[in-house]
């Protein structure tokens, strides 16, 4: 067979915003999700009952539905909720950063529990309360352990943004997807996108193994 | 200073502090001996707020530990702590192990904090290691850091958790010297240890403990050459060869 690989440099620009879509996407979900995560991760450590059981309960039912389920749940229920349609895009980031921020959250809490008990009474007992404990000494530390866990995290989402496709967002593969219907060259362009995915994640998780090596404290 | 009335503690079913009774005066330093699990370290964690206890009181300084209104916090920061496996900030250099506190706490500048910082190191005897992150040095200059770290709250009073017990024996020596300094110096002391050379030395007061009461207590002279318990002769034997 042959190969027209000008499908790709004559729809370059168009792709490469899908590209940016992805990457706006990928971005707002790790850095909303983390966020909600550290919350619904202490949220699940927690020694107030009122506050262990919805972390709790949100991470279970988050963690057993499938993504392209909350995706569509977001997409179809938020407007009826609100009363008015949000963008694919608003819901895809909703959508996202919740179902993403389950699974942040049990790396954290595996994270903050990595961290001895000892630490806690050290800062308790010079006088820290416990939001300056895990600000200055707990998180720090428990973060450094989870790095390795949170880019491998980090680039999971980064590929289930392209899941975004199915309620119509002009993503990556959702752009290569529409030039694909007008010019009808598909193994080159699923090649391209694979290639593109390849180089994104591969090389984060270069740099995930490069701070594997470099965990000890200096 | 401190007074411990009639405290009694369990975890679970398991009863860890049976009705202890004890004060400790200004200016003076307890020892607490005794067999593991015996309820030390509870015990010294229960002055501090770091265990809650179920009956009885303690009181520092005159406030109660079970006043709803008692701020742990303010409380804690009068009372400085040493761990076993000392417990410094991996993350920070000795010198943030030492000032963060004071800086975060006691909202003093860090240049104030980071001077008097340098003290304490001095007074430790490592003022070459403030830059130094905790894992590179031996396990008796940690402890020294962590003295170090408690003294920069200027403490009214010190309590120490076998604070020996993790070293190797040639790192003994340093940190006791640190102690044995600070209780000449006046620092009123709570201290868990088998170390009956620091005992002998410094201690105003001895009391050994066995499933969670207080068994025996003595000075140090009564403490070793009367002990009247079975268990306390059969302790010291164990702990003395
Ligand atoms: N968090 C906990 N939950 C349940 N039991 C505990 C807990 N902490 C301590 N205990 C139990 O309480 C008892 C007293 O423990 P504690 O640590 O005070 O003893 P200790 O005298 O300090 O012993 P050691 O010399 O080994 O440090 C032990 O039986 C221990 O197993
Ligand atoms: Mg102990």
């Amino acid at each position: 067979m042959n190969f027209e690989w000008q499908v790709i440099s004559n729809n370059f620009f168009f792709l490469m915003g899908g590209l940016v879509t992805t990457f706006e996407l990928a971005l707002i979900a790790i850095a909303g999700g983390l966020t909600l995560g550290i919350l619904v991760g202490m949220g699940r450590l927690s020694k107030f009952k009122f506050i262990y059981y919805p972390a709790t309960l949100f991470v279970n039912l988050m963690r057993t539905q499938p993504l392209i389920l909350v995706i569509f749940w977001f997409y179809f229920l938020v407007p009826l909720i609100i009363g008015r349609p949000i963008g694919g895009f608003t819901s895809a980031v909703i959508a996202f950063t919740i179902f993403e921020a389950s699974y942040f959250a049990e790396i954290i809490r595996a994270g903050i529990q990595s961290i001895s008990k000892g630490q806690m009474e050290a800062a308790y007992s010079s006088g820290f309360t416990y939001w300056q404990a895990m600000r200055y000494f707990i998180i720090p530390q428990a973060l450094k352990n989870m790095m390795p866990s949170l880019i491998t995290q980090a680039v999971v989402v980064f590929q289930d943004t392209s899941l975004a496709y199915v309620i119509g967002l002009r993503e990556f593969l959702r752009s290569a997807n529409i030039v694909d219907a007008r010019e009808m060259r598909s193994v080159e362009l699923y090649l391209f996108v694979g290639l593109v995915y390849f180089i994104v994640c591969f090389s984060m998780s270069r740099i995930c193994k490069k701070l594997e090596l470099k965990k000890g404290y200096a | 200073m401190i007074e411990i009335i009639n405290v009694s503690k369990w975890f679970g079913e398991l009863k860890v502090l049976d009705n202890v009774k004890e004060t400790i005066n200004k200016g003076q330093v307890v020892v607490i001996c005794g067999p593991s699990g015996s309820g030390k370290s509870t015990l010294l964690k229960s002055l501090n707020g770091l265990e809650p206890f179920q009956e009885g009181d303690i009181r520092v300084d005159g406030i109660s530990l079970n006043d709803p209104k008692t701020n742990f916090i303010k409380l804690r920061q009068k009372m400085g702590m040493v761990f076993q496996r000392f417990e410094l900030y991996p993350h920070m250099k000795v010198i943030e192990n030492i000032t963060i506190a004071p800086t975060k706490v006691l909202n003093q500048s860090k240049s104030q904090a980071g001077k008097k910082a340098m003290e304490l190191l001095e007074r430790v005897g490592i003022p070459e290691q403030a830059d130094k992150y905790p894992g590179n040095l031996s396990g008796g200059q940690q402890q020294r850091v962590a003295i170090a770290r408690a003294l920069a709250m200027e403490p009214d009073i010190m309590l120490f958790d076998e604070p020996t017990s993790a070293l190797d024996p040639e790192m003994i020596k340093e940190v006791l010297d640190v102690m044995v300094d600070l209780a000449q110096s006046g620092m009123t002391m709570a201290v868990v240890t088998h170390e009956m050379g620091f005992a002998k030395e410094v201690a105003d007061e001895i009391i050994f403990m066995d499933e969670g009461r207080i068994i025996e207590r003595g000075t140090d002279k009564s403490f070793f050459e009367n002990p009247e318990s079975e268990r306390l002769k059969e302790f010291l034997r164990k702990i003395l060869i």
